[in-house]
């Protein structure tokens, strides 16, 4: 995937640019407010990752010229401020998504995904990885072709893995991601282990190779390597 | 006791002192002149008496009238001429009155007489009396006129001062009501007005700077808590090197954690104190509720926390972001600081919802469970989560109630 990050502050910047990149895309990034409008005038991303305020303008300023002009990019507004009027008008504005400051990196690229795959397949929506085939539309998982039955949470979990292929998830990011942060007790690591074990499980009765691998205790990778 | 009433209590004792002191003055002062006149009559007849004495050789005839007697009697010393209070006996009305008497002495032929004068006071007493009876009246009338003038003036010239009073009770730091200006022309309520007023717009200026800094360093704070989770993201996909350094990240990303919810819930409240959640509308509490309770039953059945509902339907008017925090620290309440195979009771009906949790055997100080930062002994949340339903509470108009009761933790909300 190709993806513009704009975002002003630079340890951030870098933080989102190393972990997308490390995944296999493309980064690009644009720390002000005409630095980014000159590159979306030149170039054509699967996603731009958007940080509101922004130095020269806001980032709802771009997002309107993205619209204006009718491109076709992705966005996701990556916002310090959770307030409503702000996520309201930046979906109103076309924004695909919205995520609030601060999230873990997994997250970012789970919903950079998510983006891409609602738009790029149209029609299709599958997701494969190996002989995993998921159904986006219908929530259905199968194993060559054998369907298996997953609970809510183990397929959100599953698609966020998958997402995050290659990558060391921390437990804390997946308790986040399945549970909002809401719910801050060290319970939630206990589910997510019985989450995981029961994924683990039900993938490898159909037939699935193990990709699931514990990582120093402190979380998980799936990985065919 | 009101100032008025210790005024007048005051004044009244003062009142009836200067009254008495000033009837008894005047009465003596008074009765002192007229004893002045009687003896000057005495003297007057005395003059007579001499006179006749000396142009007729001989003593005047003895005289007993009405409200004057003479008498005469051989003496053999001179009598020291002297004036003197004396009884005087009225034979017609046949009673006692005081009098006046003048003694002295008189040659006749070479002999000497003893006279008195005596002279009746009765009619010169009854005017004494009079003039103090009347002056008294007059004290009297003067005085409760003063008194109700005083109370009528006065109320109305405190007017203002009341009217400051009950602005000063209705202000409320976060309505963001200035108390309003009073029009007077008494200096001292128009010092006082405009000091109070400077003073309160003063306190919300305060107040907001506070709520400002508040939000503000909560959302400064979101950067650098974000760079430490994206650096820590970054780095453990280097590779850790041993299971160690997996529990000391692990124990990073916890209190990473606690320190974005803590970061968040302060922003929230900072949001809430600010009125940036003004948008209302009607939402289906019911809904809303098991939705809130899906999130959580997997923490009530690790916990072996029974949990029974009687949800009806109700609708509730906040706004849309705010009821699943209110809902969500509600029940994260009742789950934390419940006890292992304890319960947690919850009842939605229309403007009415409440959730029991059983926990500790004795009851919390409702005086300081909404403050912010209180936490229970060996508690591992914010201690902000109680005061967020409070404040949430307080912004929409719902009534917050904590009770005890057979061993339940109650929280009752009414809307």
């Amino acid at each position: 995937m190709k993806i513009l990050i704009i975002e002003d502050e630079p340890g951030l910047r870098e933080g989102m640019r190393d972990y997308l990149t490390d995944a296999g895309n493309i980064c690009e990034t644009a720390s002000g407010f005409y630095e980014a409008i000159q590159k979306i005038q030149l170039y054509r991303y699967d996603c731009i990752i958007l940080d509101i305020m922004l130095p020269g303008g806001s980032g709802l300023q771009v997002l309107e010229m993205l619209k204006h002009d009718k491109l076709p990019d992705g966005v996701l507004i990556v916002s310090a401020k959770n307030a409503l009027p702000d996520r309201l008008s930046g979906l109103k504005l076309g924004a695909d998504d919205y995520l609030t400051k601060p999230f873990h990196l997994s997250e970012l690229l789970a919903r950079v995904e998510a983006i891409v795959r609602r738009r790029a397949f149209d029609g299709s929506p599958f997701l494969e990885f190996n002989e995993i085939r998921i159904d986006l539309d219908g929530k259905q998982v199968s194993v060559k072709g054998k369907a298996v039955r997953l609970s809510r949470r183990d397929y959100m979990l599953l698609l966020y893995l998958i997402a995050n292929k290659s990558k060391i998830v921390s437990k804390n990011a997946i308790a986040e991601h399945l549970w909002g942060d809401d719910i801050d007790m060290a319970d939630r690591y206990d589910f997510i282990y019985t989450h995981i074990k029961n994924l683990r499980r039900k993938l490898m009765d159909a037939g699935c190779k193990d990709y699931i691998q514990s990582a120093y205790g402190m979380g998980y990778k799936f990985s065919d390597k | 006791m009101k100032l008025m009433s210790k005024y007048n209590r005051i004044g009244l004792w003062f009142a009836v002192a200067a009254m008495v002191i000033t009837g008894l003055v005047y009465y003596f002062t008074i009765s002192y002149i007229l004893n002045g006149q009687v003896d000057q009559d005495l003297v007057t007849e005395e003059k007579e008496v001499l006179d006749y004495v000396k142009s007729n050789g001989r003593l005047p005839a003895v005289l007993d009238l009405e409200n004057l007697k003479i008498s005469f009697e051989p003496s053999v010393a001179p009598v020291k001429r002297a004036f003197r209070d004396a009884a005087f006996f009225d034979k017609r009305e046949n009673e006692t009155e005081s009098g006046r008497q003048l003694t002295s002495s008189v040659v006749v032929q070479g002999k000497l007489y003893r006279f008195s004068i005596i002279e009746s006071k009765a009619e010169t007493d009854d005017l004494a009396w009079l003039i103090f009876e009347v002056t008294l009246m007059i004290i009297a009338v003067l005085l409760t006129g003063l008194f109700v003038l005083n109370r009528l003036v006065v109320r109305q010239l405190w007017q203002p001062f009341y009217a400051i009073l009950s602005e000063i009770t209705r202000f409320n730091l976060t309505d963001q009501n200035n108390i309003s200006k009073i029009n007077t022309r008494i200096d001292e309520f128009r010092l006082m007005n405009d000091e109070i007023t400077s003073m309160s717009s003063r306190v919300i200026r305060d107040y907001q700077d506070l709520k400002n800094f508040t939000e503000n360093a909560a959302h400064e704070l979101m950067t650098p808590l974000s760079l430490v989770n994206f650096k820590m993201d970054n780095l453990v996909q280097e590779g850790l090197v041993s299971d160690r350094q997996g529990v000391l990240v692990e124990e990073i990303y916890q209190t990473l954690a606690k320190m974005k919810k803590l970061n968040k819930s302060m922003l929230m409240l900072a949001r809430i104190e600010n009125r940036l959640f003004d948008e209302r509308e009607s939402i289906d509490l019911a809904n809303a509720m098991c939705d809130a309770l899906k999130q959580f039953e997997e923490l009530f059945r690790k916990r072996g926390i029974n949990v029974s509902t009687a949800i009806g339907s109700a609708e509730i008017v906040i706004n849309a972001d705010v009821l699943p925090v209110l809902l969500n620290n509600l029940l994260s309440n009742a789950a934390s600081h419940n006890c292992q195979n304890g319960k947690i009771l919850i009842t939605v009906s229309q403007g009415y919802m409440s959730i029991a949790n059983t926990g500790t055997n004795k009851p919390l100080d409702a005086g300081a469970v909404f403050q912010r930062f209180y936490k229970a002994a060996g508690s591992e949340g914010t201690g902000l989560g109680l005061t967020l339903i409070k404040e949430i509470c307080d912004t929409f108009g719902i009534i917050l109630r904590y009770d005890f009761h057979q061993g339940l933790h109650i929280f009752e909300l009414t809307f």
